[in-house]
């Protein structure tokens, strides 16, 4: 499972990292940072954290 | 902060009920600086920092004040200060996730279709009259209707739910100390309504609407307890009818003062999903959000120290000159808006906003060919929540 964020409709809200923060977070300049190849089993957690983005910048792929 | 700093900055009569967040005052505070002191604290008033200061972790959502700040006690005040948008940290998240299923955006998608039946029969009961008040005819049995779908009430319900949102609702209006006694008049029947749902849902097998997962949730109290249920339904039932009510409100008095962008919507429905931003942008019910400071800062040539109050204007940052060309224009793509706040207290029930007031304008727009103004509307002032309190129209009846 791949997730790709895209970075010129993302505006940090951070709605993803509430949704699944052991994804997703902030680092201490504001980056949003994630996890970009996760195993297989944390794939309803992405699928959260994608559906939960105001701005739909998340897409899970394969 | 400098003597001569005080001189320049412009000062804004924030809770003065005749003040507009529209007016030429605003404006001319706007281009004049980023900012602007009120008796609140400070207004930021352009694009790119109301963008920037929405999402600074610096700073908390500033609603919580609210109570304090107007010494507003009671059931309403109370409620507030327990609920959503007021929660920080972990607790916030752990009940934003728990929400968030019940409005995720295939869900909402899936829901196009209930929108635009309940759109058509409200329409129905007036379009061959050739005249509504827009306001009691449309915008608010077809809000609450939308939440008691997506809630799993009973649509008859919709009169009364749609009464106490009303009534709750003018506690985030300028005017909101001479209707306290209203205000949790109307907090305390909605608990009393949300009690009795709960009781009565308890008895039946769980079905797939947001109250359902909150049941499911509530089985751990750990993980939602007896009183965040309550408050959360209260949340959803305030929190979706009022908002949508007033936003579909604005849009259709823009829409009236825009006949040509109306005729190109009804040519046009793919353009109702973009219609609804352009009017989020330059007409957002929610007016402007709050943020707090957790700590002393310095932001640009601005010394916040902590506690400091910020009123994050949307509707200044969205006509902001400096980023968009003026006008209504369905058609164009513009940059995101700030009508459904942003960062972690982005509002939960964006995708069912858009949602129902897409498929409304989109049918609206092919239904209420020539609309104008029978008399003149009247509006709630232009600052906190905003929109039309009655709004007649007139328009081609249907044959």
């Amino acid at each position: 499972m791949k997730i790709c964020v895209d970075l010129e409709k993302c505006q940090s809200h951070g709605q993803c990292a509430i949704a699944a923060p052991e994804l997703f977070s902030f680092d201490a300049e504001g980056k949003l940072r994630w996890v970009k190849e996760p195993p297989v089993e944390q794939q309803a957690t992405a699928e959260a954290a994608a559906d939960a983005c105001p701005e739909q910048a998340i897409t899970i792929g394969t | 902060m400098s003597a001569a700093e005080t001189i320049d900055v412009p000062y804004l009569k924030l809770s003065d009920p005749s003040f507009s967040i529209r007016s030429q005052e605003v404006r001319e505070a706007r281009a004049r600086n980023w900012y602007a002191r009120t008796p609140y604290g400070i207004a930021v008033l352009r694009y790119e920092d109301v963008g920037k200061l929405l999402r600074d972790p610096r700073f908390r959502q500033g609603s919580h004040a609210w109570p304090a700040h107007n010494q507003a006690t009671g059931k309403f005040a109370d409620w507030w200060l327990r609920m959503l948008l007021n929660r920080v940290g972990e607790d916030h998240a752990r009940l934003r996730r728990l929400a968030n299923p019940a409005f995720s955006p295939k869900l909402i998608a899936s829901l196009q279709p209930v929108f635009a039946e309940l759109a058509n029969d409200i329409i129905d009961k007036f379009a061959r009259r050739g005249t509504c008040e827009f306001m009691a005819e449309f915008s608010e049995p077809y809000a609450t209707r939308v939440i008691c779908a997506l809630l799993g009430l009973d649509q008859s319900e919709w009169r009364n739910l749609a009464d106490i949102a009303a009534d709750m609702g003018l506690a985030l209006g300028v005017t909101f100390k001479r209707d306290l006694e209203k205000i949790n008049a109307a907090t305390e029947r909605l608990f009393d309504y949300a009690h009795r749902v709960i009781e009565e849902r308890r008895t039946r097998p769980p079905g797939e609407d947001f109250i359902s997962l909150l049941l499911q949730a509530n089985e751990n109290k750990d993980k939602l307890s007896d009183q965040e249920l309550y408050d959360m339904v209260v949340l959803a039932v305030f929190g979706g009818i009022d908002t949508t009510r007033n936003q579909l409100g604005l849009a259709m008095s823009m829409f009236v003062e825009a006949p040509d962008q109306w005729k190109l919507l009804a040519e046009r429905p793919d353009l109702a999903k973009n219609a609804v931003e352009e009017v989020m942008r330059l007409r957002p019910t929610t007016t402007w959000v709050t943020r707090e400071a957790l700590e002393d800062m310095t932001y640009k040539d601005l010394l916040i120290k902590q506690g400091t109050t910020l009123h994050l204007f949307a509707e200044s940052a969205g006509t902001d000159p400096e980023v968009f060309a003026p006008g209504l224009d369905i058609t164009a793509q513009r940059k995101p808006h700030f009508g459904f706040g942003g960062g972690a207290h982005h509002c939960l029930g964006h995708f069912i906003a858009r949602g129902d007031m897409t498929e409304a304008l989109k049918l609206l727009a092919q239904r209420l060919r020539n609309p104008r103004y029978e008399g003149e509307p009247l509006f709630l002032p232009d600052s906190g929540n905003t929109g039309p309190i009655t709004l007649n129209i007139r328009f081609d009846p249907e044959a």
